[in-house]
């Protein structure tokens, strides 16, 4: 008689498992690496219930929606967080809104901030589709070189929409 | 015939090279680490 309540207690704890945030980002971490995107921005919010601001859920939520190319969400969901968070998206911003064309507030976004390899390749795209081309240029030849695959692709496009094709060979031969 | 080959003006191409640096931050110390332990009580 006296082990039934106890099969009880058992019973419903089965019955609402309390999936514990370790188990939601192994989750999430599962689908990342499966390149699951649309499940990944589903677990984030899961995570995002259970811990309202947590940080990493949401990058993974903003890294996950532009991965899975959904910039209009991923843009809305940035905007949401900066309200009320901390969290520093500006880079994700401006990467959002340099998808949607809107280059002059891409650029806004990324004003202040440190001049990281990922920052000066987006600025310098940005700055080629404004038809800037020196400043464009500018900026990928203060990189440092050969650390990134196929800036010569985008270097070369920026030197002959410059009017600078005599320069290619010079340059190529020097990364 | 046939005729040479000509070369032809055409606009340079642009990578999106800023979204290859964009990454999902790092999980690790976000997961379970018991299984690690587990493993490397045998392995380790």
């Amino acid at each position: 008689m006296a082990p039934k309540p106890k099969e009880k207690a058992k019973a419903s704890a089965v019955a609402t498992p309390a999936i514990s945030i370790e188990d939601l980002f192994t989750s999430l971490n599962r689908h990342i690496q499966r390149s699951e995107y649309e499940q990944a921005v589903k677990v984030s919010d899961q995570i995002l219930a259970a811990a309202p601001g947590d940080e990493d859920a949401i990058r993974c939520k903003v890294v996950a929606l532009v991965k899975a190319d959904s910039i209009e969400e991923a843009l809305v969901t940035i905007k949401d967080c900066s309200k009320k968070g901390s969290v520093d998206l500006s880079f994700f911003k401006a990467y959002c809104l340099y998808r949607q064309n809107k280059l002059e507030e891409a650029l806004e976004s990324l004003k202040g901030q440190e001049g990281s390899t990922e920052l000066m390749l987006l600025e310098s795209q940005i700055l080629y589709r404004l038809g800037k081309m020196d400043a464009s240029v500018d900026i990928y030849q203060k990189l440092p070189k050969s650390t990134i695959d196929s800036l010569e692709i985008n270097l070369v496009a920026g030197l002959v929409s410059a009017g600078r094709s005599s320069e290619v060979q010079g340059t190529l031969d020097s990364l | 015939f046939p005729p040479a080959f000509q070369p032809v003006p055409r606009n340079p191409i642009v990578l999106d090279l800023a979204y290859n640096l964009i990454e999902f931050p790092s999980l690790d110390s976000r997961m379970k680490k018991d299984k690690k332990g587990f493993i490397s009580r045998f392995w380790g």
